[in-house]
């Protein structure tokens, strides 16, 4: 199984520790990771990472628009804490069709996470997992950690 | 070689920006308010160069007397903003083909 991490703008500090947490959740439910973003949240996740434990491929979030029609992914984790972050999430769910999509939609101002989970919501099929939460990424984890037990028992029937 | 918004941007001065590092839907307003023609692309369509990124269905403006186009330019750390910028009549008319609009 193949699964795209979305990462948005690295300025919302919950946001590499749970990049790199989702991806050795992801890796331990048997998916090949790969993670979308700009060369800055990129960068992040290296150097939080300096012995490569967490096995994934990085793609530059633009370019890689170009290679997401009818690319095999069976799963897109978007994280959604910023107004263009969630216009990112939209348009890859856009072109990967019949994909499964989780938004994991984050911010200190819950009036921002409601607005973003709507932007998300009238827009694609996506699953929409909400967090008030901003430095600590505890409540997000958790969130996070619900989906992903949902997901496996779907994956398992 | 075919237009690129992004080298564009770059290498040029002649565009406006009308609305700078905002949210799309703002960026979608001034677009509007801006163009006398509207067409609407779906996310993830390639019109100069780039990819679209949005909320459906995006509005791309049109001002055929002064060969202008407005769009949505997006980047992940800058938000949105709302660009004019000079076209030839073949940029208009490859953005005219992907009007959802117009395939209904």
């Amino acid at each position: 199984m193949k699964a795209l991490l979305l990462l948005g703008c690295p300025e919302v500090p919950s946001q590499t520790p749970m990049a790199i947490y989702a991806i050795d959740k992801l890796t331990d439910m048997g998916y090949d990771v790969t993670v979308s973003s700009n060369p800055a949240a990129a960068k992040l996740v290296k150097v939080s990472d300096p012995k490569k434990y967490y096995k994934h491929e990085n793609v530059n979030i633009d370019n890689f628009l170009d290679q997401v029609e009818g690319s095999d992914f069976d799963l897109i984790l978007g994280f959604v804490h910023k107004d263009s972050a969630a216009t990112y999430f939209i348009t890859y769910c856009t072109l990967m069709t019949d994909v499964k999509a989780i938004a994991l939609v984050f911010q200190r101002d819950s009036s921002l996470v409601e607005e973003y989970a709507q932007m998300v919501a009238q827009s694609t099929d996506a699953e929409i997992i909400k967090s008030k939460a901003y430095h600590n990424p505890n409540p997000i984890r958790v969130s996070l950690d619900k989906a992903l037990n949902k997901l496996k028992e779907e994956n398992n029937n | 070689m075919s237009f690129c918004l992004d080298n564009y941007l770059q290498q040029s001065e002649d565009y406006e920006i009308l609305l700078s590092q905002s949210g799309f839907k703002e960026c979608a307003e001034e677009i509007r308010k801006n163009s006398k023609e509207i067409v609407h692309i779906n996310p993830g369509e390639k019109i100069l160069g780039i990819r679209l990124i949005g909320v459906p269905p995006i509005p791309v403006g049109i001002n055929q007397d002064k060969k202008t186009v407005c769009i949505t330019y997006t980047k992940p750390c800058n938000g949105t903003s709302a660009i004019e910028l000079p076209v030839e009549q073949e940029d208009i008319d490859e953005i005219l083909m992907k009007n959802i609009d117009y395939k209904r």
